[in-house]
């Protein structure tokens, strides 16, 4: 794929990240002052399994870890691909990349999955 | 014109010397010289040749700036031998090494072929669809005095190779296609009579291209006839990406052509007056 794209999608995805980090950020350690709870309870379980119900949370996470994970993954392949490597490499290092970064998109969504569908006392 | 008028300086010149028959790793030697106001570190190496040291080998031709063949790492910048003035450095001590980031051929000789390679490989010329009007031309491509002004300070590049040597990305990413090459290439896409963008993108849409820039914008100030490779870059950079959404303006005098007949007339209105002098 051309440079420009993978650049460019990199760029694109930020301002993504700023706002969903910003509400994740406002979620988990501004509840005292967006929602009126402590943070200690803003991290409890029972409380995240409730906010984890929701569609839009879960969608809305998704596409921060997606957008997250793309943009430092585009970024840790730049600090690599600066190394003096042989074309092989390189190549070795793309694929490398890639598959790390679908892995743990894959991981990431199925946790986001499991406390979407998870049954409370089931 | 150097003035001799003032009373020299003693300066004493650090010289890299590498001589690969001989030595396994270069040294520094030393000369001191009687530096006059106005000469150039160029000319006192001539001197030290003349008189000092007859196997001291650097590159250099014209003198006065435009060559681009006597780069050399002046005092830890790179810099024009011919355009630097030895008491300008402000320094009794002046270090004289070949330029970084090139392999040493001898002394202060650098191996200059990564610098021509990447400039070639980016098709440093004009690429036009008309291939006919190419190989038979009929007249001449247009060019307004705005649109070329709009590429002015990117065709001053004189291929001198300071602006490499200073860039803190070919130092640690060798296949960096560089500031010299990068801004060529957009030099040569931003030109109304080119068409040839698409030509280019193989060897400039790549990951050694111009987004590995780290925007130190030392290739700028390296750079000894004024250009500044760094703004290129990031031209080039928005020229690929607006070219990537399919929103680049297009070329509005591209198959503008003036006839070569009203050329040549207008050369013959403008034709210098008979000799008159035999």
């Amino acid at each position: 794929m051309r440079e420009t794209r993978l650049w460019s999608l990199h760029i694109l995805v930020l301002p993504i990240i700023a706002i969903l980090l910003g509400m994740h950020f406002a979620v988990m350690h501004y509840a005292p002052v967006f929602y009126g709870m402590s943070v200690e309870e803003a991290r409890d379980f029972d409380t995240m399994i409730e906010r984890g119900k929701s569609v839009t949370q879960l969608v809305l996470y998704i596409l921060l870890l997606a957008a997250a994970l793309y943009h430092g993954m585009y970024g840790v392949r730049g600090i690599i691909r600066e190394l003096p490597l042989t074309p092989a490499f390189a190549k070795i290092v793309d694929i490398g990349i890639v598959s790390f970064g679908l892995f743990i998109f894959a991981l990431g969504t199925y946790v986001t999955w499991w406390t979407f569908s998870f049954k409370i006392g089931g | 014109m150097s003035d001799k008028t003032t009373t020299p300086r003693e300066i004493t010149f650090r010289v890299r010397r590498y001589d690969p028959d001989v030595d396994t790793v270069p040294h520094f030697d030393e000369y001191r010289m009687h530096v006059h106001d106005g000469m150039t570190v160029l000319e006192a190496l001539h001197e030290i040749k003349a008189h000092q040291e007859p196997t001291l080998a650097w590159r250099s031709s014209c003198r006065m700036g435009v060559c681009g063949s006597c780069g050399m790492f002046i005092n830890h910048l790179p810099m024009l031998a011919c355009q630097t003035q030895v008491l300008h450095l402000g320094t009794d001590v002046v270090t004289v090494a070949p330029l970084p980031n090139y392999d040493n051929v001898k002394d202060l000789v650098p191996n200059l072929e990564p610098l021509i390679e990447k400039h070639a490989a980016v098709k440093p010329f004009i690429i036009h669809t008309n291939s006919k009007e190419i190989d038979e031309p009929t007249g001449e491509f247009l060019q307004t005095p705005d649109e070329r002004e709009s590429i002015s300070q990117f065709t001053h590049c004189i291929k001198c190779g300071l602006c490499l040597a200073a860039c803190p990305t070919v130092a640690t990413d060798p296949l960096f296609l560089g500031p010299q090459a990068l801004a060529q290439a957009y030099r040569y896409t931003a030109d109304n009579r080119d068409c040839g963008l698409h030509e280019r993108l193989e060897s400039i849409d790549i990951f050694h291209g111009p987004y590995q820039c780290h925007l130190a914008g030392a290739c700028s100030q390296a750079c000894p006839k004024g250009v500044d490779p760094a703004f290129a870059i990031q031209l080039l950079k928005r020229t690929l990406v607006l070219d990537g959404i399919g929103i680049r303006k297009r070329k509005s005098s591209l198959a503008k052509v003036s006839p070569l007949a009203d050329v040549v007339k207008a050369i013959e209105e403008f034709a210098p007056p008979p000799r008159t002098v035999k």
